[in-house]
């Protein structure tokens, strides 16, 4: 028996570290074959116009996937049973402030937005999670929110 | 090395394409990469037999991933990737290993705002059999002329 996932919506998320490391940053450029020449290096990083080595846009969603990810317990916190559930990604929605760069280290605060319930051929839930993802000053450098489908 | 033709400011208006970009064939060795980087072992991506036991015809491509490809496209033609502003973007279908994905934008909107030329654009991402697999919209700010 599935319980009812709206009585989350409000909730808080254990805020959530994620530093951006740079074998990572390989690999996912090594997978998407992304070669624009910025996100080589910190020198070619800096003659496109960056302080540093700069990552790719296209990684920032990843981290963000990726830091929820890591402060969800699917099983415990959204009684994702593996076994007869599916959990896939429904919507992402962000917003950057600047640049993100390799190295760098960013706290998420996340919190359970919304939960709704639908049905197709088999029933399930959206849920929306909120975050805001900050520097080492404090400073929102990315937020957004994630929309994840939770088969039943 | 992406050539198409970087655009101003002053070059959009409403309802112009965005130069489109084909991306593949997806392959499915880079899974499991994805997988270790997302920490997400979702065994949907990973195992052929999980997957066809819940009808779909092989393992998903994480969503993460077909997103890269749209992000891709808008931020390889920008003048500078960080430009980007926002976006949105919906997952409407799967993709699977061996799709080629196309991906796609149209001007809804040019304005300013603190003293940046901005662009409204809706974006999409469509499979081999012109299937969207991604729709959304993105912000971005573009260099003017003057």
């Amino acid at each position: 028996m599935i319980q009812d996932r709206k009585a989350l919506i409000g909730r808080v998320l254990p805020p959530f570290s994620y530093v951006i490391d740079a074998e990572n940053v390989h690999d996912y450029l090594r997978v998407t074959d992304e070669d624009l020449a910025t996100y080589r290096d910190a020198g070619s990083s800096r003659a496109a116009g960056y302080d540093r080595h700069v990552i790719p846009p296209s990684f920032a969603p990843w981290i963000a996937l990726s830091a929820l990810l890591r402060s969800i317990d699917w099983e415990r916190d959204f009684y994702l049973d593996y076994r007869i559930g599916t959990l896939m990604f429904g919507e992402q929605e962000m917003r950057y402030a600047r640049p993100l760069y390799v190295g760098e280290s960013l706290i998420f605060t996340a919190n359970v937005l919304d939960v709704i319930e639908k049905r197709g051929s088999r029933a399930f839930d959206v849920v929306t999670i909120g975050y805001d993802a900050a520097d080492n000053r404090g400073a929102v450098v990315l937020s957004g929110a994630c929309g994840f489908i939770l088969f039943k | 090395m992406d050539r198409r033709k970087k655009a101003f400011f002053e070059d959009l208006t409403p309802g112009m394409e965005i130069p489109s970009a084909s991306y593949g064939p997806m392959d499915r060795n880079g899974y499991i990469t994805t997988a270790i980087i997302l920490r997400n072992g979702n065994p949907l991506h990973l195992d052929r037999v999980y997957a066809r036991d819940r009808g779909l015809p092989d393992v998903v491509q994480q969503g993460p991933l077909n997103q890269s490809y749209l992000y891709r496209f808008l931020t390889d033609w920008l003048h500078r990737p960080w430009d980007l502003r926002s976006t949105k973007i919906r997952f409407v279908a799967n993709v699977f290993p061996d799709d080629i994905l196309s991906c796609c934008g149209t001007v809804l909107r040019t304005w300013r705002e603190r003293g940046e030329a901005l662009v409204d654009c809706s974006i999409w991402q469509e499979n081999q059999k012109g299937e969207k697999t991604l729709v959304g919209e993105a912000t971005f700010a573009l260099p003017e002329r003057k």
